[in-house]
């Protein structure tokens, strides 16, 4: 409809509209927690590459692209192709809406419809709009000053002029060419409103020496644009990038605030406000559910991965429509038979008496080729099942962090009441030593040792492996264990087997110095 | 449209006619900060009437900063300046009609007949008491519809913020003047955009400087110039709020060289060579910088924390290094900004890998500027024992488990942070160096899809 009115503002102005070539790359969030997404908070973005074919005429002119995402971070953006000099570009983020139709026609000639409520019959009264201020409109007609929406009548504005806003938010670029031509530009630019994350179900095989990985990539277009027909990328890995300096995109309400209305009869309100149109985007939730646990019947088309710099990208097979406020979920791999180790896991803060607690099951495997995998493992959400006696069960829902290939992954598939834990401090000894320093301040230093006693009762017809890991303050640390130690990430690590339906003892000691300040009378 | 209504467009035409015609001797010229702040000069010529006067000047910054408005023209005295907010609005206009007559329009629901009558507004607390002939009304009491016209603006009642300058002088006559002030709401930045070629190690650097306009008032056709410089703005001190230190993404050392660019003081200007109209809403980029194949370097960075013992292997950074000198770098300062790096993909195709923030930097430093993480190459910090060897004294035994996933060798910059004091490096499992006072830099080669080691001891009080 605009597009048919006279062009208010520089004559030389040319739209272009969105054709031609698009490629969408999905960047996740750098900060995100993984797993989560929300279509209402889409903390990723996207980097958007679009072709369009513009005619130039001669001259300075502005050219207009029309249809650019709403969350575009137009600092970011790259116009390549145009002919002679681009003198700025520029990003309109004053957009069409009742307001804005308001403020830009201050001063200007409009008309006030009346409808007759007898005969339905609309009177039009040529009239001037003076005052800009936000939705309290005041037009002067012929006959004097009047407010609009304050009488009660059904009344509305009709404008004549047309206001240089376009509908959709606009990049623009002015452009000094020597001739006229007809250039193929490419445009790009990062937006807001994207996000993506891995979906990754893990089928355990009844005998919990296998099992199935399999994923998808979901990602979620909040944009109020759509992208039809896009070649599609994800790119995996954390980069930096802020988006916090965009101010948010925000259309305000027109509100038309009239004189004070109360009346004998009328609960004393002050102000009536009157919401004459206003662009609301609805609270929509949404989760990203679990996929089913099966490997899906038809096998789907996966994305292609190659190596982009430190990132890994991913590329949607084929060409793919973002919808304006979509998620939509494309196949990341699909890997049967990877040999697994189950163990039992406990983490245990030391020398502290703790009741029982069951242990955390864990299946430990390695990205390699020998394991059936071998390829990077985006970070996302894990949903792990099992398999047996034709029923599947969903044992656990965890992250995965970023793996790279020949990385060791764990998994923990649910706790196991059936493997309990319990820490007992049985005996502290202290011995005091001589103080290291004399004068007015010396230290009473003591070495301290204390035994401690785990045990684990397994319930469980099968003999377990496992894990447990102390945490100790700093300079504690373990001088005796009767089970084998090491460590693991910085913590004393146990590992033993427990027999079936067996209680094992595992019995350590830990040594610190402990050093207080004494004050000498 | 046009065809269907024609009677509109001519109204329109004739209403247009009515306005005064926009001033054509006005020249705007916008300087603009590096930290949200601008200064306006505005040029016009003004018809000094002679004796006591009141000037008024609407289209300046909605944000206009009224303690800093100047106004310069010869022979002429200012006697006060205001800035009026008293706007125009439906409530205040009924409230500066009370005692006066206004015009109400009835429309019957049966009919839809008018019935004019004139009313004395009495008063508009919480409701409109009118006073119509003999009887007292309030408005729309019934709540019928009752159109109310007033006669005129009350004077003192504008439709847009309005600055207001009286003057006193001598002689009348047409005369140049120049009305300055500061507004917040201009603001500019740099944005670069950097094409890494990995195959030869080069960069392509692009600059644009990005003006935001948020202010509420288009300056059109103005005469632009940004400074690259943040100066001291009059804050009211209890508003003042520590922000919380960024992450350091970017490592610089401070260059040497003067750059040919226009300089005023220590300030480096950044003229737009061209009249522009910056609009409201509006973010405009105007380019600064066009430099081919800068060298550069792309290695691997990991900051351990002083104890920093990781469950899991951590991501080094990526990290891109290049000078800014004239010889074999960009030969330019850089305004403060963000740098983006851009990547060609197997289709050729540039995508995006990262970016990083930047202050003012002198011609002639050396950048190292972190682009986010790198998937395939990663070290897994541990403190493997913490001994107290009396007070104030301990001794750290850390290892480090670098590994990388690509099929090329890599070189890490393993960086131990948090070295204060006369902290000391006992034992290392190879020669490491002061890369700070208090940080420790070991350069790890890790072989093609390899792994390697590092162990050190420390001494240190904490």
């Amino acid at each position: 409809m605009l597009g048919s009115l006279p062009l208010a503002a520089a004559a030389m102005d040319v739209t272009v509209p969105r054709e031609g070539d698009l490629s969408v790359t999905v960047y996740r969030a750098p900060d995100r927690q993984e797993g989560q997404l929300s279509l209402d908070d889409l903390g990723g973005f996207a980097l958007v590459t679009e072709t369009r074919t513009v005619n130039v005429p001669q001259g300075d002119n502005r050219i207009r692209f029309e249809g650019v995402a709403d969350g575009i971070e137009a600092e970011s953006a790259l116009i390549t192709g145009l002919p002679g000099a681009v003198i700025e570009k520029n990003r309109d983020q004053a957009v069409l809406t009742p307001e804005a139709l308001i403020k830009a026609t201050f001063g200007k000639s409009v008309m006030i419809a009346r409808t007759n409520p007898k005969t339905g019959k609309v009177k039009r009264i040529p009239a001037k709009i003076r005052t800009d201020t936000r939705g309290r409109v005041l037009v002067e007609t012929s006959e004097g000053i009047e407010a609009v929406h304050c009488s009660g009548l059904p009344e509305s504005i009709s404008f004549i002029t047309h206001p240089d806003l376009s509908s959709t938010p606009t990049l623009s670029a002015r452009v000094r060419s020597p001739a006229a031509t007809t250039a193929k530009v490419t445009l790009s630019y990062l937006t807001r409103g994207f996000d993506w994350t891995a979906s990754y179900t893990a089928t355990l095989a009844a005998d919990q020496k296998t099992m199935n990985l399999g994923a998808w990539v979901t990602l979620g277009n909040s944009n109020g644009t759509g992208f039809s027909s896009a070649r599609t990328q994800i790119v995996a890995g954390r980069v930096n990038h802020e988006t916090d300096e965009v101010e948010p995109f925000y259309i305000p309400a027109v509100l038309a605030q009239c004189w004070p209305t109360g009346t004998t009869t009328s609960d004393l309100r002050r102000i009536e406000e009157i919401v004459v149109t206003g662009q609301r985007r609805d609270a929509m939730q949404f989760s990203v559910v679990a996929p089913a646990a099966e490997a899906p019947a038809a096998p789907a088309e996966l994305v292609k991965l190659e190596q982009l710099g430190d990132l890994k990208l991913y590329r949607v097979p084929e060409r793919t429509t973002l919808n304006s406020r979509q998620i939509k979920q494309v196949r990341l791999l699909d890997r049967q038979n990877i040999p697994v180790e189950l163990y039992y896991a406990a983490d245990l803060v030391g020398n502290t008496t703790i009741a029982s607690t069951a242990a955390r099951k864990t299946i430990r495997t390695r990205n390699d080729t020998a394991h059936h995998l071998g390829l990077p493992l985006p970070s996302g959400q894990v949903s792990s099942f099992i398999t047996g006696n034709g029923a599947t069960l969903l044992l656990d829902e965890v992250p995965l962090r970023d793996t790279a290939v020949d990385e060791e992954i764990e998994l923990t598939v649910g706790s196991s009441p059936d493997v309990q834990i319990e820490s007992v401090k049985e005996k502290t000894n202290v011995y005091t030593r001589p103080p290291f320093l004399e004068g007015v301040v010396r230290f009473k230093s003591a070495l301290i040792d204390e035994i401690n006693r785990i045990e684990i009762q397994n319930a469980t017809p099968a003999e377990i492996k496992l894990e447990l890991r102390l945490q100790l303050p700093d300079g504690t640390h373990v001088i005796a264990a009767d089970a084998a130690t090491s460590t693991s990430g910085g913590r004393t690590l146990f590992k033993l087997p427990v027999p079936a339906n067996r209680t094992a003892t595992v019995r350590y000691q830990t040594e610190h110095i402990s050093m207080r300040p004494e004050v000498r009378k | 449209m046009k065809a269907k209504t024609p009677l509109w467009m001519g109204s329109a035409v004739s209403a247009l006619a009515v306005l005064p015609a926009a001033a054509a001797d006005h020249d705007v010229s916008v300087t603009i900060y590096a930290n949200d702040t601008a200064l306006i000069q505005d040029h016009r010529s003004i018809n000094v009437t002679g004796g006591r006067q009141r000037l008024e000047f609407q289209n300046v910054s909605a944000q206009i900063r009224p303690e800093t408005v100047a106004l310069a023209a010869e022979g002429i005295s200012i006697l006060e300046q205001n800035f009026d907010f008293d706007l125009l609005t439906p409530a205040k206009m009924m409230e500066k009609a009370v005692g006066q007559e206004v015009t109400l329009v009835r429309t019957t629901p049966g009919t839809g007949a008018e019935t004019r009558e004139k009313a004395l507004v009495l008063a508009t607390n919480e409701g409109v008491v009118l006073k119509i002939g003999e009887r007292i009304e309030i408005l729309r009491d019934d709540g019928l519809p009752v159109r109310v016209i007033f006669d005129k603006v009350p004077d003192n009642l504008r439709a847009k913020p309005t600055l207001s300058v009286m003057i006193n002088s001598p002689k009348g006559g047409t005369r140049p003047a120049t009305l300055s002030y500061l507004t917040p709401g201009l603001g500019w930045k740099a944005d670069y955009v950097a094409l890494y070629n990995e195959a030869d190690s080069k960069l392509d650097v692009q600059g644009w400087v990005t003006l935001t306009n948020s202010s509420g008032t288009t300056y059109d056709d103005a005469k632009t110039m940004l400074v690259a410089a943040s100066p001291g703005t009059p804050v009211e001190t209890n508003t003042w709020t520590p922000r919380p230190p960024r992450p350091r993404m970017a490592e610089v050392q401070p260059g040497t060289e003067t750059g040919s660019r226009e300089r005023v003081g220590d300030f480096y200007l950044y003229p737009i060579a061209e009249r522009t109209t910056i609009a409201n809403l509006q973010t405009k980029q105007v380019s600064f910088l066009d430099v081919h194949g800068v060298p550069a370097e792309h290695a691997y960075e990991y900051r351990n924390p002083w104890l920093g013992t990781a469950e899991k292997p951590q991501s080094a950074q990526s990290v891109y290094r290049f000078t800014t000198s004239a010889k074999a770098g960009l030969g330019d300062q850089l305004p403060a900004g963000t740098l983006r790096f851009y990547m060609h993909d197997k289709r050729g195709e540039p995508q995006f890998i990262g970016e990083s923030q930047i202050d003012h930097t002198p011609m002639g430093s050396l950048l190292s500027l972190s682009t986010g993480d790198a998937f395939d190459v990663k070290v897994h910090a541990t403190v493997v024992k913490r001994t107290a060897l009396g007070d104030f004294s301990w001794r750290t035994e850390m290892r480090y488990n670098l590994t990388n996933a690509l099929p090329k060798p890599v070189t890490v910059s393993l960086l131990q942070d948090g070295l204060w004091g006369d902290s000391s490096i006992t034992a290392e499992s190879q020669k490491s160096k002061r890369r700070s006072a208090d940080v420790a830099e070991w350069t790890v080669q890790i072989p093609a899809n390899g792994k390697a080691e590092v162990t050190a001891t420390f001494t240190t009080r904490f």
